[in-house]
């Protein structure tokens, strides 16, 4: 089990993009061409979470600079807040429970980082900042 | 009041004012940087990088804007040093450091020969009057 670290920065992003991921499976294909699929869980793992923080502010781009570091990198698993889930209340207007759509905790799956983040400066005071996280499964 | 007319305005070129200048035009812009975010609305933005340019047509007489002109067509290799410019009217004047991006001679029958250049302000203006 792997330690949790502090939650994600609190700020509503330019772009996410949501890839669920998938229940883990085998398929067998047999000589005659038959498939056959067996699911060994339960409990979807592996969902992406793009995030983009386009022409941001520096303390923006520092919040999450620094939270990365605080969780080790890619080893610590968090929780994402609200504000990083804003804008498409219908899609997860369940995200306070445990199958919320773009929750970090249906059957127990939390957050963590895929990558470093990506840091690129704008401007003096400006940068942009794309974020890739990663679904877990953790006991 | 005061109006200013095409009698009011001057070049000039490192120091040296460019003789039968026909017109000039100076125009700055600043680039918008989106901030919008999932949750709005209505898209919002701050400023990010401004530029300056201009454009000058001169009645080509002798060697009248060769030095301007020379910036950009010539055998040699394009300068990496730019040029200082005062665009004036009156007692008022934009000034920076520009380079010449593009020339054009003109020669046609029945019209007096001219000389068009276009140029791009590089850094902030040096000096503004308005």
């Amino acid at each position: 089990m792997s330690p949790q670290g502090p939650d994600f920065p609190s700020y509503v992003p330019s772009s996410r993009s949501l890839a669920m991921g998938d229940f883990p499976s085998k398929t067998f294909t047999s000589q005659s061409g038959i498939q056959a699929t067996v699911q060994y869980g339960n409990r979807r793992t592996g969902q992406t979470l793009d995030l983009a923080y386009n022409n941001t502010t520096e303390d923006i781009a520092a919040a999450v600079y620094d939270h990365y570091l605080a969780c080790k990198g890619t080893i610590y698993w968090f929780f994402v807040l609200e504000d990083v889930k804003k804008g498409n209340s219908t899609f997860h207007n369940q995200s306070s429970s445990s199958n919320g759509r773009y929750s970090a905790t249906p059957w127990g799956m939390r957050y963590k980082y895929a990558e470093a983040p990506q840091f690129s400066s704008v401007k003096p005071g400006r940068m942009s900042v794309t974020v890739k996280l990663i679904g877990v499964l953790d006991s | 009041m005061t109006y200013y007319s095409g009698k009011d305005g001057t070049l000039t070129y490192n120091g040296s004012s460019v003789a039968k200048v026909s017109n000039w035009s100076f125009s700055s812009s600043v680039d918008t940087l989106e901030t919008t975010a999932i949750s709005d609305s209505d898209r919002s933005y701050v400023p990010g990088l401004r530029q300056f340019g201009g454009s000058a047509t001169i009645f080509y007489y002798d060697d009248a804007p060769k030095a301007l002109l020379e910036k950009i067509v010539s055998t040699s290799a394009v300068s990496e040093s730019a040029v200082a410019i005062k665009l004036g009217w009156g007692g008022k004047y934009v000034q920076g450091n520009v380079i010449i991006t593009s020339g054009e001679l003109n020669c046609a029958v029945g019209e007096v020969m001219q000389a068009t250049i276009q140029f791009q302000f590089t850094g902030a203006l040096t000096g503004v009057t308005l």
